[in-house]
């Protein structure tokens, strides 16, 4: 008899319905797998074979040919187990009656029968409802985060058993019950703006790049608080929307890293170390693609510290995903394309030494060393930095300032009001955020008044700044007048924006 | 270039020669150029090769074409326009190469220089400094980094600028520097005393500061570390009798110790190029008033009264929330009379 049982295969972000169809002949006992299996796919059968025996079924001693349909694309990872040996058995003629047709089964399975949970379940389940399937048998280990997908009838189980059980009609599985969504729920960051003492000029700088998605550069000497400031990022960006969770989870779920909660319901913070390759940043692998930590930081912030550390074509090849929100990246078993719209937050000391423009110290580096280490950071990606504030290390056992530090919330609300601002505006223009307007909409909304424009000439001549920090200014301008709640760029706002720059950074 | 017997003989007794500068000396005490040069195998020192005299004419023709074609020139103390008060200082160089506006040289000259490492507020008035005394002198500095390249960006629009070289002309130190001696080349005066290809060596710049001081009437020094080569330039200059001025610092500031060492010694304490002028008996031109709206005034005098001072501090004093300073502060940097010191700090200037 001829079984056929469905389940998928994970390409990128996206799952692809794969057949497991399974003829028991009369013959020599053999057991062969077809249809391009990779090798964690083809030792399933040792898998499948424990499996059935130690959940008390039979495993046929007769001549046992699997195909996995279609037979073209290459099937990876062990997620096939659980519809191999369902396949099986009813091919076998031990689940006489049940009705599996319509049914996509996914899972791994332990020797004793167990089933293990799998990577990358969010995105198949969405990919499988997509295509009309609307009936899932999954491991319980990856319940949580099937919870979030509303619609579908999703049985979660605990063993090989507890599945044929439920087949057969004589211990049925309860659905799971559709959760609601909760930003912030189980959220586990404990940074708050509130503990960042001083540093005005940073926090300010750190509220303008959350509401107009600008990215940020913080210089300053070590140990000043950047790392702490990066942190806050999160905690005043808008909440995510359930459409953003969902997304993010799929790509955190490919990549094996999700938390507990099933569903990502705060804005990722990710923050590879320096010596992070390429690939690590960008996504990639030899045969099955993973996300790189652009991806992970979909949504989020990447806080690349110490910059100038980091190896340079690593860096460079941030640029294109800066500007198209996405990463494609191609090997020679296809192409994956993973959703990479971050904010970059970057953080460098000032100078090899770290204490120039200190205090308290002494900087030791010449000018020439000084210009080296900048010079690491190609101009091409500093333009993609709108803000560069510094960090300082002033003494504040000196300032008898007692203000009260605001706390995220309150910056959160102004960045949601002017958030709101910037979609009202770009709405027919599909883009959200002032960063990401182009020439078209810098001419379209960003008019500078007369004065304004000699500020901004005056400026060019004054404090030498390069061409291209022009619509960087501008938009950033443009930012501070909607925290302004301001219709028009007005000089005070040009002048601020003025201020949020670095002039050896841009030499 | 026209170029007399003489100097074509002194050319080669002390540019071509393989003489020490102690011998050298010796040669021009023995005997007129002319005469070393003619009898060359009588004067040199035993054991210096010595080349037949058609050698030597055809070697002193050959090093006149190859300075000629790349737009060099020698002046020896012989030529009418070596200046005048370098023959006065002590050691003076005995040839100088130079490219560009070789009449600069008659000019009265005036020094400007500072160390590499220079406090934005001294790098700024360094430089108005250098753009208005470019007026009346010859602005004299090296290429240096900071306090020299402020001395440079001053005076260079005017182009009343000698830069004086640790390198041969063909050479340039620091190499960063490559196209800002190629703008002081055409429209300024590139100086050195050594021989085109030479490179810049250790010793070399210690012998250029006495050029920079011998040159000039005299010489302020906009910042100084307690052992820097800015130093020895001032000192150079107190040896030959120039007068040297410098800009007052922080007590303790390391890029300033240099600077109130001096002014202890008994240098001009200059603030503006007006105090210059008063030494020499000139009348600089009037400052121009900047117009200032009501805030920018305030926090002017604010950022008067500190000297220089943090942004926290500034907001304490005045009132504006940090982000409305830095904005107005900005407006100030642009009018030119603040300017920002690194690490959110400002001072006026």
């Amino acid at each position: 008899m001829i079984a056929k049982i469905v389940c998928y295969a994970l390409n990128g972000l996206e799952g692809v319905p794969v057949e497991v169809e399974t003829d028991v002949n009369k013959g020599m006992p053999s057991y062969d797998m077809v249809g391009l299996p990779d090798t964690a796919v083809k030792e399933s059968k040792e898998r499948v074979r424990s499996a059935l025996k130690n959940s008390g079924m039979l495993f046929p001693m007769n001549r046992i040919t699997i195909n996995f349909a279609p037979a073209d694309i290459k099937k990876e990872g062990a997620s096939f187990d659980l519809a191999v040996a369902i396949s099986l058995l009813k091919a076998s003629e031990q689940l006489l009656g049940a009705q599996v047709g319509d049914t996509v089964f996914l899972g791994e399975l332990a020797l004793n029968g167990d089933l293990r949970p799998i990577a990358g379940l969010l995105p198949i389940l969405i990919s499988a409802k997509g295509h009309g399937f609307t009936r899932f048998i999954i491991p319980e280990g990856n319940a949580q985060e099937a919870r979030y997908l509303g619609g579908a009838e999703i049985y979660p189980a605990k063993t090989l058993g507890d599945v044929v059980r439920h087949l057969i009609g004589t211990d049925p599985i309860l659905p799971l019950e559709t959760a609601e969504y909760i930003p912030h729920a189980g959220a586990h960051s404990s940074a708050d703006l509130k503990f960042i003492k001083g540093q005005p000029m940073a926090r300010r700088a750190l509220e303008i790049a959350v509401a107009g998605g600008h990215n940020l550069l913080m210089v300053g000497p070590p140990g000043t608080g950047k790392t702490m400031l990066a942190r806050c990022l999160p905690t005043v960006m808008p909440d995510l929307a359930f459409d953003e969770a969902l997304e993010i989870t799929k790509i955190h779920s490919v990549a094996g890293v999700l938390g507990e909660e099933g569903i990502v319901t705060e804005r990722p913070f990710r923050t590879p170390h320096h010596t992070a390759t390429t690939v690590s940043m960008c996504g990639g692998g030899n045969k099955v693609v993973h996300p790189g930590e652009i991806s992970l930081a979909h949504g989020g912030v990447l806080f690349l510290d110490e910059l100038p550390e980091y190896k340079r074509s690593t860096l460079e090849a941030l640029r294109q995903p800066l500007e198209d929100g996405k990463i494609t990246v191609s090997r020679a078993g296809g192409t994956f394309t993973f959703p990479a719209r971050f904010m970059l937050c970057a953080s460098m000391n000032p100078c090899p030494c770290g204490n120039y423009g200190s205090t308290e110290r002494t900087c030791t580096c010449t000018p020439a060393e000084i210009r080296r280490y900048r010079k690491r950071i190609s101009g091409p990606l500093l333009d993609r930095i709108d803000l560069q504030v510094e960090v300082d290390d002033i003494d504040y056992d000196e300032l008898t300032s007692k203000a009260e530090n605001e706390d995220s919330a309150a910056v959160k609300e102004r960045v949601d009001r002017a958030r709101r601002i910037q979609r009202n505006r770009f709405e027919a223009f599909g883009i959200n955020t002032n960063a990401e307007m182009g020439e078209r909409e810098l001419t379209e909304f960003c008019t500078l008044s007369r004065k304004s424009d000699e500020i901004l000439r005056g400026a060019f001549e004054r404090l030498h700044l390069s061409a291209r920090a022009r619509s960087r200014i501008i938009k950033v301008a443009r930012t501070i007048a909607d925290l302004d709640s301001s219709e028009e760029i007005l000089e005070r706002h040009v002048f601020e924006a003025v201020s949020y720059r670095i002039s050896e950074m841009n030499g | 270039m026209k170029v007399t017997e003489d100097e074509r003989a002194y050319l080669w007794v002390c540019a071509l020669s393989e003489t020490e500068p102690k011998e050298k000396l010796a040669l021009l005490r023995a005997a007129s150029p002319l005469d070393v040069f003619r009898h060359a195998e009588k004067y040199l020192p035993a054991g210096a090769p010595c080349a037949p005299l058609s050698e030597r004419e055809k070697g002193v023709d050959a090093f006149l074409l190859s300075l000629e074609k790349k737009g060099y020139f020698a002046v020896t103390p012989l030529s009418d326009d070596y200046p005048e008060p370098l023959k006065n200082s002590s050691s003076p160089p005995f040839v100088l190469y130079g490219a560009g506006r070789r009449e600069l040289l008659r000019a009265r000259k005036f020094c400007i220089v500072g160390s590499r490492v220079t406090p934005p507020w001294a790098e700024k008035l360094g430089r108005s400094i250098a753009e208005e005394l470019s007026e009346r002198f010859a602005i004299v500095t090296g290429l240096a980094e900071g306090g020299d390249s402020a001395a440079i960006a001053g005076a260079l629009p005017s182009g009343n600028l000698i830069a004086v070289l640790p390198c041969g002309l063909d050479e340039c130190y620091p190499a960063a520097h490559i196209s800002l001696k190629n703008n002081i080349k055409s429209s300024g005066l590139l100086l050195t005393e050594l021989r085109p290809e030479e490179p810049a060596r250790k010793y070399s710049f210690h012998a250029r500061n006495r050029i920079l001081a011998g040159l000039s009437e005299g010489v302020l020094v906009i910042s100084a570390g307690i052992r820097s080569g800015t130093l020895i330039t001032a000192n150079c200059a107190l040896d030959c009798g120039r007068d040297v001025f410098a800009f007052p610092h922080n007590v303790g500031s390391a890029y300033g110790v240099g600077c109130n060492e001096l002014l202890k010694r008994g240098a001009f304490v200059v603030t503006g190029a007006e105090d210059i002028f008063a030494v020499y008996g000139m009348t600089g031109r009037k400052r121009q008033e900047v117009e200032l709206t009501p805030e920018e005034a305030r926090v002017l005098s604010a950022l008067r009264d500190r000297g220089e001072a943090h942004l926290t501090l500034l907001s304490e004093d005045t009132g504006f929330a940090v982000f409305e300073l830095s904005a107005i502060l900005s407006g100030l940097e642009i009018k030119g009379v603040a300017v920002r010191s690194g690490g959110n700090k400002y001072s006026a200037v």
